[in-house]
């Protein structure tokens, strides 16, 4: 039995079952908490645990599956592209307020975690939270973080934004649904994105594009960053 | 739909390169995410020669983040040691970004 689960097919099925179905079970309820990626990895996750098998047994397959993560980055720029076209002539506050939010979400985690006294490694793994899973894995293995952890709280970020971030902002009293797309983005990538386009389509393209300029912005600058910050 | 895929992928290698190049320590996709837009700005490709391939990835990417995050079974005992500094970083960050990013465009935005 060992032998048949060793084989890559048989994981980039199960994993491509599982996702599907998920995503049917999300079309029926459409809860936050049933997003499919979620319902996914957990379900993975409890069948491996329940067999007892490793996860590198699962990568075999699930590896050529991750693999399409290099060319949906290259992908980003192009949608970046397309969305560029639709706002060029508000671009200024855009950028601005992209930049500073994608600063701000650097330099607060870094912040919190400090003080928390969390090991260097946990910071370095949870800088990149706000940026788009595919990048922020990116930056991860770059910087020396954990991406699986990368991945799981960038995941999380985006569900709490999706669920929570418009409410906050309406609360916090903006009105402009420019903004709020820009703010979902930046803070919460394609999870916020999602709920971004439910709103508006005008908060939607923004969102898009915000979470394509932070996601270039942190990945350019942060390991560059973060030598400047451990010289701190 | 070959062709789009083939410009993809070309624009990854170049970014790949770059990296090789270089050495930077930047992942070469970040690269061709960069090269690729500038090259659809400039004119040098069309939109419509690279979007049916780069729209299927972008509809899928999502499946394709899968297995990093089963791998984070890897990893139990970080969550269990570290879930309370986990936690308070997702909303505390998540909510002081929302609100600088969108209250910084409302106010250029106005005037």
């Amino acid at each position: 039995m060992s032998e048949f689960i060793s084989q890559p097919v048989v994981w980039v099925f199960l994993t491509l079952a599982v996702y599907f179905l998920s995503q049917l079970l999300h079309i029926r309820l459409k809860w936050v908490l049933t997003s499919p990626i979620l319902i996914t990895i957990l379900i993975l996750i409890l069948v491996l645990v329940l067999f007892n098998i490793e996860f590198e047994v699962y990568n075999t397959g699930g590896k050529y599956i991750s693999f399409f993560l290099g060319p949906s980055v290259v992908a980003l720029g192009v949608l970046f592209y397309e969305n560029y076209e639709e706002i060029k002539n508000n671009i200024k506050p855009f950028l601005i307020a992209v930049t500073l939010g994608g600063l701000t979400s650097v330099f607060s985690v870094v912040f919190i975690l400090s003080l928390l006294h969390s090991p260097d490694y946990l910071i370095r793994s949870l800088i990149p939270k706000s940026v788009t899973t595919p990048i922020a894995i990116e930056i991860s293995k770059s910087i020396s973080g954990l991406p699986s952890v990368t991945a799981g709280v960038v995941i999380t970020v985006g569900i709490f934004g999706n669920a929570f971030g418009f409410y906050i902002l309406k609360f916090l009293g903006i009105k402009s649904k420019s903004a709020i797309g820009s703010a979902l983005g930046t803070a919460s990538h394609g999870i916020g994105t999602a709920r971004a386009l439910e709103e508006s389509e005008i908060s939607g393209i923004y969102s898009g594009l915000a979470l394509c300029v932070n996601g270039c912005l942190t990945a350019l600058l942060l390991p560059y960053l973060i030598t400047w910050i451990s010289i701190i | 739909m070959l062709k789009s895929l083939c410009y993809i992928f070309l624009f990854l290698i170049l970014g790949e390169f770059i990296k090789y190049l270089f050495n930077i320590p930047i992942a070469g996709n970040i690269f061709g995410m960069v090269l690729i837009f500038l090259a659809l700005k400039t004119k040098l490709i069309k939109l419509s020669t690279v979007k049916p391939a780069s729209d299927k990835l972008l509809k899928y990417m999502v499946l394709f983040f899968v297995p990093y995050g089963v791998g984070l079974m890897v990893h139990f005992d970080v969550l269990k040691e570290h879930w309370l500094s986990i936690i308070l970083v997702v909303i505390a960050s998540t909510v002081i970004t929302l609100y600088v990013t969108a209250f910084t465009q409302q106010r250029l935005e106005k005037k």
